[in-house]
């Protein structure tokens, strides 16, 4: 008995090889091409972001770390600062950033003149800056303690070397200080962008100064700000310098934040993998910053 | 026959490429006789223009390769951290407080190699601390081997500004011979000193947190003056509980809180790194100062005057009158097990660590440390003739009673050192107003917990 197969339509449509379409389509020496220019990135992606990243993890991989780390009172009290120093540090900031960049929308030469000076603390770098600011502080011999004494008769406080709220407040304006004219540019940037003839509507409306900033010029810029709060917030969980360079985590360890005492586990205390966990212990926090951010940078309905 | 094809020759071609990447470095290496070599940088330019001289004598002696980085002394330590934890890390590595930080640990976990071949070139020589502190317990062979060779020596002298002291109408001649009484004679020149300078203290005294070594340091002199070495003894073993112990750590932090809090220390000093002392010595706004090395005074060595104004002091006695142990701080080299360039730099080592090359490289460097060997203290005059600085310095290390830092007994207390426990347990007294007897009992507690750590077996 012999039986007849019937085919489809579907059966005549010539098929890409499987070989082909794992080369993306690319014949001969296209092929080649195309891996001799991606083999350089791929390298490089995987020796110096790949790599550390796995490396990292693989220190700071064993739960005993963070058991460890928890028994440290250092680690509960960095904890609190970061809290402190992001919390604070960030939000003041950004809404001072808010406020500034609408004073800089002023059209004078002179408001002109101020921007340029106002982001001078942006422009330069940041070390000097810091370490500059560490020695004014000096308590004994520091810039600012010097002409409390000389104008005012005064003894003024050890400000990073005896209190831990002085220094903690000090590290957090020695952040704003740099950080703020950069914010304030960017939303600067962000209220240009805001169509003028929105205002003069607006105006038409009777709607001018306070009002005209809560219902035409916030809601525009939420988003920007919203976005630009949370980038800041990323940047400031991570940094380093601010802390360590003006207070060193002084006095008597009480101002660390998870990033210089993630150093100074890993360095001083020569603990490399208990620094690798104190600084993967804000991946809690940083991750759910990242995926809003992340869904913020895709949505449609950006204001500006 | 089959002909190559362009794509054959080029895949070929690529092959042998990358394996010659891989195979080159290893090549080169064996053939070179090269060791890279980690240094720390001196505190005076001529302790580095000394380094470099005695590896060029030895360069020109041997045919070998020394590959060398001078790097300062916090970075160092970092790449230290860093090479031993990725395993790439130099074929011989020194550094200042090595004995006191990362070789112990890194002993303990089995990544040193045994520099005991080198040690035993110069065994009847060294002086039987520095000895001591070349041998760590490794956790793996549950055995202690040497790891560590001594290239110099640090003890903690008396630096004084002796014109200051004039200034506020004592001598010191006069200066009383026990511990605590000898801290006191200086109290009572604050006041007549600030008569006519504002600002100015008389204790360099150092409770801080901040380290690496300072702060330790001094409250380990107060301990021993107080009869506390024993918290710790040579077998590795803690003693935390022991009521002796106990007081003298009560002791020690009462006298430093008290001295901080009645306004004779800096406020500042809460927070002084290891160069701040200094600092704060030379701009004259301390009196006295007790400090590691001469580098205090080494540092004004081009400025005559002041040079000789400083006067480098002894210890007196301990609290109990009998004759002070001074902590002994072995500045040395140690290298990674397996390292490529073991041999080469063993024999590097083996070079350094020769008497005559040791005393020259240390002279060099204005005998800001000290050597290792006291034969050849007392035979060259350098050292205890020449300079009342290095006399006293000297004499402290190599003729006065001296013990190892804690940390050659036991890894546990350079962790304990690293985070500073002393220095907390001062703030926690004069910050928190914690009472001595409470701020002591947290510390010992915090010790014993850290030291728990590493059960060094009995040997």
């Amino acid at each position: 008995m012999t039986s007849t197969q019937v085919l489809g339509a579907d059966d005549f449509v010539p098929r890409r090889p499987t070989r082909r379409l794992w080369r993306g389509g690319l014949q001969g020496s296209e092929y080649a091409w195309a891996l001799a220019f991606v083999v350089p990135y791929i390298a490089l992606f995987l020796a110096f972001v790949a790599y550390p990243v796995v490396f990292g993890a693989w220190l700071g991989h064993k739960p005993e770390l963070y058991v460890e780390l928890y028994d440290d009172p250092l680690y509960l009290q960095a904890v609190t600062n970061t809290i402190l120093y992001v919390g604070i540090g960030v939000n003041l900031k950004m809404f001072g950033a808010l406020l500034l960049s609408g004073y800089f929308m002023r059209r004078s030469w002179w408001t002109k003149s101020l921007l340029l000076v106002f982001v001078l603390p942006w422009a330069v770098p940041a070390l000097p800056s810091f370490i500059s600011i560490h020695w004014m502080l000096n308590g004994q011999w520091g810039l600012l303690n010097n002409f409390l004494w000389t104008v005012f008769d005064v003894d003024g406080p050890g400000w990073i070397e005896t209190s831990r709220g002085l220094a903690l407040g000090s590290v957090i304006f020695s952040h704003i200080w740099k950080w703020m004219p950069f914010w304030t540019v960017i939303l600067l940037a962000g209220r240009m962008a805001i169509p003028q003839d929105l205002y003069e509507a607006a105006e038409v409306d009777g709607a001018t100064g306070l009002r005209r900033f809560a219902f035409v010029t916030f809601p525009l810029l939420a988003n920007l700000y919203l976005v630009c709060t949370l980038l800041s917030t990323i940047f400031t969980l991570g940094d380093f310098n601010s802390v360590y360079f003006v207070s060193g985590g002084g006095p008597a360890l009480s101002t660390h934040v998870l990033a210089t005492l993630g150093i100074r586990d890993a360095f001083e205390v020569a603990r490399p993998d208990l620094g690798v966990a104190t600084v993967l212990s804000a991946l809690p926090l940083m991750i759910p910053l990242v995926l809003v951010l992340m869904r913020k940078l895709r949505s449609t309905e950006v204001s500006l | 026959m089959r002909y190559p094809s362009r794509r054959s020759v080029l895949r070929g071609s690529l092959a042998v490429a990358a394996a010659s990447t891989f195979a080159r470095p290893y090549i080169a290496r064996a053939q070179a006789k090269t060791a890279k070599v980690l240094w720390v940088q001196g505190f005076v330019k001529e302790e580095d223009e000394a380094f470099k001289k005695m590896v060029e004598d030895y360069q020109k002696a041997s045919g070998n390769t020394i590959d060398y980085s001078l790097i300062p002394f916090g970075p160092a330590m970092q790449k230290i951290v860093a090479g031993l934890t990725s395993g790439d890390a130099p074929d011989v590595m020194f550094h200042d407080i090595a004995d006191n930080s990362v070789v112990p640990q890194n002993a303990w976990n089995d990544k040193l190699e045994d520099v005991g071949a080198v040690v035993d070139s110069q065994k009847a020589k060294f002086h039987p601390t520095a000895l001591r502190a070349s041998v760590y317990f490794n956790n793996v062979s549950k055995q202690r081997h040497a790891y560590y060779v001594p290239v110099k020596i640090g003890v903690l002298p008396f630096h004084v500004w002796g014109s200051m002291v004039t200034k506020a109408g004592f001598k010191l001649s006069d200066a009383p011979t026990t511990w605590d009484a000898f801290w006191d004679f200086f109290k009572p020149m604050q006041k007549k000193l600030r008569e006519s300078v504002r600002g100015v203290y008389v204790h360099g005294l150092q409770p801080t947190t901040t380290g690496p070594a300072d702060g330790n340091n001094t409250f380990h002199h107060f301990l021993i003056a107080n009869g506390g070495y024993g918290i710790l003894t040579e077998d590795g073993q803690p003693h935390v509980n022991d009521p002796q112990v106990k007081e003298a750590v009560i002791k020690s932090l009462t006298y430093i809180s008290t001295s901080y809090k009645e306004g004779y220390v800096p406020p500042g000093a809460l927070s002084w790194n290891d160069a701040d002392d200094n600092n704060a010595f030379h701009a004259k706004q301390i009196v006295m100062d007790l400090d590691g090395t001469i580098s205090t005074e080494v540092a004004m060595f081009h400025e005559k005057e002041k040079y000789d104004d400083v006067v480098t002091m002894q210890h007196p006695n301990d609290n109990f009158g009998k004759p002070m142990h001074a902590q002994f701080g072995v500045a040395g080299c140690f290298m990674p097990k397996g390292a490529k360039g073991a041999q080469v730099g063993k024999e590097f080592l083996t070079y350094v660590i020769q008497p005559e090359v040791q005393n020259n490289y240390l002279k060099t460097g204005l005998g800001r440390w000290l050597p290792t060997m006291p034969d050849l203290v007392k035979s060259d005059p350098f050292w205890l003739k020449e300079d009342p600085h290095r006399t006293a310095y000297a004499t402290i290390g190599m003729i006065n009673p001296t013990v190892p830092n804690y940390p050659v007994f036991n890894p546990g207390y350079a962790e304990a050192n690293a985070q500073q426990v002393w220095g907390l347990a001062v703030a926690d007294i004069v910050k928190n107003n914690m009472t001595p007897q409470a701020s002591a009992e947290k510390a010992l507690k915090r010790i014993g917990d850290i030291l728990a750590k590493y059960p060094v077996a009995q040997s």
